[in-house]
């Protein structure tokens, strides 16, 4: 669950603010798409779920916390309960597959046994069992991204973070990734991807928020983009 | 860094943290390079040091007080000295020596030579009957002398001490002391800085899992943990080899010198093997500790997201 409720962001070398009085909420399970144009304050909305940044006006809610009141030892465990997708996938060159997705779950101390476990579970999730063992730059940009996906859901969070997940692949490649979303969030993890994928955006025909000039233009329903380009 | 974070450390982090030090092996080397020169020159100051201190608390501790009487003086005025002396908090001990006594001994002392006293007896001994004063605080002797001199003419001829060489001693224990803070100090600036630009380049050729780390949700503490591991394993590894320089050194100019201090003091140096130990504590815990600030210092910066 996710909910701003009038969050302004301005940043001192701007004159205009990143967000201005955004409320939004998102309900648990509920699959999401964020859209704007480049500086409609998409990157500034993720910084904020993180707690990268803090709101200069307003506040935030995840799964019922104020992220604002989070002391700076607390902001790992929240970050605990989300998983993040990003556009350029930050895999780690010198370790594998496994190992990547494994990584996640070695620095917030799980045991040994339960990555053995977990670790091929994800993997077979996002199709990759058969690139368990294989390094990153063997990998195509789609299958790198599945290993993004399963490193962001091996901790099971409640919610998954998409930034551009879709940025650097060919359409059809791009389906493929969005519907590896979609079946993680019939299993209950709520799901927000931001995007400006037009085609993608209409195929899914999910909820959909749309950021123009840091103003939340549209919040429509039924998936219909919020501007045209 | 809380001792949780370290239980549910990987246990691969050691391994990481050689790779590491082997893949910035000129800037390692460099730092474990600095943190020996830094160590060989302080321990250098700290073995002067330890000496001298050494030689100081000797030399106080053989340090007496005597009260030579006037050859006039009377059991009377003896016996109110005495009283008024042993009366006094700061004194150890009263001891009287008597002018035969005084005489016995400086002929002994002559060996060879002693019949050149020949001809003095009890009749014509030229040597003083004395006190010889032990004080429990050597910082006292001043005091102690003018309570003695109160008796000046009432029996006492004069007082004296080794008043010199205490004072001198003194004044380089200071000097000693002082410049070895200071040397203590700018050394361990400068390597502080060497280890922190090590530490900083491991940091930045890391920066992409630290900030994978940041986003799954790793503690600052866990994160910080290999690197203030690296530093300090460099520290340690500077002391380790700087401790064996000097040690190898120390034996080998104690066996030129052969013990002779060319002091015109009775003291001995410190222990070898007391010297030794206190400074391989020192040295390992002062390698430890720079290597780790420097780490703390290097990382601040990227833990910030």
């Amino acid at each position: 669950m996710i909910e701003f409720k009038n969050v302004t962001k301005s940043f001192e070398k701007n004159t205009s603010d990143a967000l201005k009085d955004v409320s939004l909420f998102i309900d648990k399970g509920e699959f999401v798409f964020l859209v704007g144009r480049s500086g409609a304050g998409k990157s500034t909305f993720i910084k904020l779920l993180l707690r990268e940044i803090d709101a200069t006006k307003g506040s935030i809610y995840i799964n019922n916390y104020n992220v604002a009141n989070l002391s700076k030892k607390e902001i790992p465990y929240l970050r605990r309960k989300m998983g993040i997708v990003f556009q350029d996938f930050r895999l780690l060159e010198s370790k594998s597959v496994y190992e990547n997705v494994a990584y996640a779950m070695e620095i917030i101390g799980k045991p040994e046994k339960q990555i053995q476990k977990r670790v091929p579970l994800a993997l077979d999730m996002v199709g990759l069992s058969h690139r368990i063992n294989h390094y990153p730059h063997e990998l195509s940009g789609g299958e790198q991204q599945r290993v993004v996906i399963a490193r962001a859901i091996i901790n099971n969070p409640s919610i998954l973070i998409c930034d551009e997940p879709t940025g650097n692949l060919d359409p059809e490649t791009s389906y493929e990734i969005i519907c590896i979303l979609e079946e993680i969030n019939r299993r209950g993890t709520t799901v927000v991807v931001v995007t400006h994928d037009r085609e993608i955006v209409d195929k899914m025909k999910k909820r959909v928020l749309t950021l123009e000039d840091g103003i939340l233009k549209v919040d429509d329903a039924t998936g219909r983009y919020g501007y045209e380009v | 860094m809380k001792f949780s974070s370290l239980k549910t450390m990987p246990h691969n982090v050691i391994r990481d943290t050689l790779k590491s030090i082997e893949r910035n092996n000129l800037m390692s080397a460099a730092s474990v390079l600095s943190v020996i020169a830094a160590l060989i020159i302080l321990g250098i100051f700290l073995i002067l040091t330890i000496n001298v201190q050494q030689v100081t608390k000797d030399v106080e501790s053989k340090l007496e007080l005597k009260v030579f009487f006037q050859s006039s003086y009377t059991e009377a005025q003896k016996s109110t000295i005495e009283d008024a002396l042993k009366n006094s908090s700061m004194i150890e001990s009263v001891n009287f020596e008597s002018a035969q006594e005084a005489l016995d001994k400086f002929t002994v002392s002559l060996e060879d030579y002693a019949p050149l006293l020949s001809g003095y007896n009890s009749q014509n001994n030229p040597m003083p009957a004395s006190f010889i004063i032990r004080v429990k605080d050597p910082r006292d002797l001043q005091a102690v002398q003018t309570l003695a001199m109160t008796f000046k003419d009432n029996g006492v001829e004069y007082v004296r001490y080794g008043q010199e060489y205490v004072e001198a001693l003194v004044t380089f224990n200071k000097f000693t002391n002082t410049l070895s803070i200071v040397v203590l100090a700018v050394l361990s600036l400068i390597s502080i800085f060497i280890i922190y630009n090590t530490i900083k380049l491991t940091v930045f050729a890391r920066r992409k899992e630290i900030g994978i780390m940041k986003y799954v949700g790793a503690t600052n503490a866990y994160i910080r943990a290999p690197f203030i591991l690296e530093g300090t394993l460099l520290g340690l590894m500077g002391a380790v080899v700087a401790f064996l320089i000097i040690r190898i050194a120390y034996y080998y100019i104690l066996g030129l010198v052969g013990g002779n201090l060319f002091l015109p003091v009775d003291a001995s140096l410190a222990s070898p093997d007391v010297v030794m130990t206190q400074l391989v504590f020192f040295f390992l815990i002062y390698g430890g500790f720079i290597g780790a600030v420097g780490s703390v210092f290097a990382i601040r910066k990227f833990l910030d997201v």
